[in-house]
């Protein structure tokens, strides 16, 4: 069983759940969040003032895999979130210990799908 | 109480003693016959005066003389009038700003905002520049040539009574809401240099010119009908009371241009090329755009009653009142039932149907205001909430990407109101004026729906068609050459503008709408 975390642009999340729909990976969590990274972080201008929090808007993916599905997951992911840009974000795998579907108290690899 | 009875018994004994003088049965036939007579000789006379004096008795007030000091009281008054309900279209723009941010994307607020507040300053200068000579001016049927700069023109325009600049002020707020209507369907993919370019376009010279047609002193459209003018077989000329054609068709055909020429925004899907996730992408603020509507609404009353220019045709804008609110309640009602009933938002109360249907019954009721009856406009406003609901089906499937409607509302709901006028015209309201309405024989416009026979449709459609064919073709022109640009100039931003860091909003205008607080 493994954490897959993925730091993507925004705009490439529809094409990041279609490529995981087609393996059956439906159940993703998605939030906001602001890094950096070795792009350069943007300026902003406001009333003549000029600003930058360092800090660019991506989205936090995480998808929760089986053994079987972890290569195919991470791949689906690379290909569809990348833009050949600096700045298309990261992909992190970790292993995780235990899973529990908390409906039903299922434990091991039948919880996460 | 003790005090009550005595003066109740006091009472009754001198009504006792009063001394009563009996008549004999013939005086009492002299008495009657003479007041009778008396009747009758008053009653000769009177009629005998109404026959002499018909002309003093008779409703027309063209007859009547004013004084200078009532006329310029009257003037007053209705320079008053004008320029409250200028002020009420001008905040409009508030509304505009409000409904256009709020069916937006967060990412492209800050562009919605900036077009809006450009567009009214751009147009304020361009319409005192050139706008108002072309609109306003003498000139020939197609085209005011006088008064640029408002060099030249007279004290008063035309024969309202009213200073020109009050009528150049309350112009200005009906060109600047036909350059917002515009920004409505291109939100998004935008450039906003193009955006100048086009603005320029559209307040500088195609409302102008175009909008002299209807309703310059000499436009065509304005006197056709008439003896040596265009289709003088016809008998009647174009009426737009409000705008439907002149503001509203004007935005909404050249917003259709734009949208067309611009293509959708990257990322948005059709609703006909996937039924999962196609149409519309969410709005960002909801609350906003009903506050924005309701904005609308309230400008409205500047709009359409502020139309007479006088506040002496009380029956005229108490009425065109009514039956803009009665539009406007039957059109949010009737978009919202039919949204209820078919389509994807089938079982839903749908708020941005709703919006957009009460923009649509207040769009169709500009033109027709004046003449319809209360009930006409509440069937004409069901009529424009089920042709927005229409409408936006229809763009959708022709992957035309319009986020706020503003092609369904102002485009399609400004042809039907123009229509409508020649369907349900009451054939009882005539012209308004500055010191009243004219309501006689000749001026009388009255629609099928009320045995007036399809002359007043007739010359409705042709006017219209005109209009809109006109504005259509030139807007998309100028939109194309806009786009063929390049870059930064061209109509549509680059890619980077609209898919990179914090989308058009920092591109274009490097904040977004909620910057992150860090301090």
């Amino acid at each position: 069983m493994y954490k897959i975390e993925a730091i993507i642009r925004p705009h490439r999340l529809e094409a990041v759940r279609d490529a995981l729909r087609e393996h059956d990976l439906i159940a993703v969590t998605v939030s906001d969040c602001r890094g950096a990274g070795r792009q350069a972080a943007p300026t902003h201008t406001f009333r003549g003032s000029q600003y930058s929090h360092g800090l660019e808007l991506r989205l936090r993916v995480e998808v929760f895999v089986n053994d079987s599905h972890l290569d195919v997951a991470v791949d689906a992911i690379q290909q569809a979130a990348t833009t050949g840009e600096v700045g298309d974000g990261k992909i992190l795998v970790f292993k995780a210990e235990q899973a529990v579907r908390i409906r039903t108290n299922e434990r091991g690899e039948s919880a996460v799908h | 109480m003790n005090a009550i009875r005595t003066l109740l018994h006091y009472k009754e004994r001198n009504e006792r003693t009063t001394p009563r003088r009996v008549m004999s049965k013939a005086e009492k036939w002299k008495l009657c016959l003479t007041v009778f007579a008396g009747k009758m000789i008053g009653l000769i006379i009177l009629i005998t005066g109404i026959k002499l004096c018909t002309g003093l008795m008779s409703p027309a007030h063209a007859a009547d003389t004013y004084t200078a000091h009532e006329t310029a009281m009257m003037n007053s008054i209705n320079t008053a009038w004008t320029l409250v309900a200028a002020f009420l279209v001008f905040g409009m723009q508030a509304g505009f700003v409000f409904l256009e941010a709020g069916f937006a994307r967060q990412k492209e607020t800050v562009n919605v905002l900036m077009e809006c507040i450009f567009d009214t300053c751009l147009c304020g200068i361009l319409f005192w520049a050139i706008g108002y000579a072309f609109m306003f001016s003498h000139g020939n049927g197609f085209i005011g040539t006088h008064w640029f700069f408002l060099s030249g023109a007279p004290d008063t325009y035309e024969a309202t009574g009213i200073p020109v600049l009050a009528h150049w002020i309350f112009q200005f707020a009906f060109a600047d809401t036909c350059s917002t209507v515009t920004s409505g369907a291109m939100i998004g993919r935008t450039g906003f240099r193009g955006d100048i370019l086009y603005s320029i376009g559209v307040t500088g010279f195609i409302y102008p010119i175009i909008g002299h047609w209807a309703w310059g002193p000499d436009g065509f459209l304005a006197t056709m009908g008439s003896d040596k003018n265009f289709l003088p077989t016809l008998g009647q000329g174009f009426r737009d009371f409000a705008g439907s054609t002149v503001v509203h068709t004007i935005g909404g055909a050249v917003s259709l241009a734009g949208a067309i020429v611009l293509g959708p925004r990257l990322g948005r899907i059709f609703a006909r090329d996937d039924k999962a996730r196609g149409g519309m992408p969410p709005p960002h603020n909801l609350t906003i755009a009903a506050v924005g509507g309701f904005i609308l609404w309230f400008g409205w009353y500047g709009f359409n009653p502020g139309s007479s220019l006088s506040a002496m045709d009380g029956q005229g804008i108490g009425r065109i009142a009514a039956n803009t609110t009665l539009a406007a309640c039957a059109g949010g009602m009737a978009a919202m039932i039919v949204a209820f009933l078919f389509g994807n938002t089938r079982g839903k109360f749908d708020l941005g149907f709703s919006v957009n249907g009460m923009l649509a019954g207040l769009v169709a009721i500009t033109c027709p205001c004046y003449w319809v009856s209360p009930l006409g406009s509440i069937l004409l406003g069901l009529v424009a909430g089920v042709i927005v609901y229409i409408g936006v089906n229809l763009l959708e499937w022709f992957r035309v990407d319009d986020p706020v409607g503003a092609v369904s509302v102002h485009g399609f709901c400004g042809i039907w109101g123009t229509w409508s006028l020649g369907l349900f015209a009451t054939g009882q309201y005539g012209a308004t004026g500055p010191t009243g309405p004219d309501n006689s024989a000749s001026q009388l416009v009255r629609g099928l729906f009320y045995g007036g026979g399809t002359d007043v449709l007739k010359a409705q459609v042709i006017g219209n068609f005109m209009i809109t064919a006109a504005t259509f073709i030139i807007a998309f022109v100028m939109m194309w050459v806009i786009r063929k640009l390049p870059h930064p100039w061209n109509l549509r931003v680059s890619k980077e503008g609209e898919l990179g860091q914090g989308g058009l909003d920092v591109f274009e205008h490097g904040i977004e709408a909620y910057p992150p607080q860090s301090m």
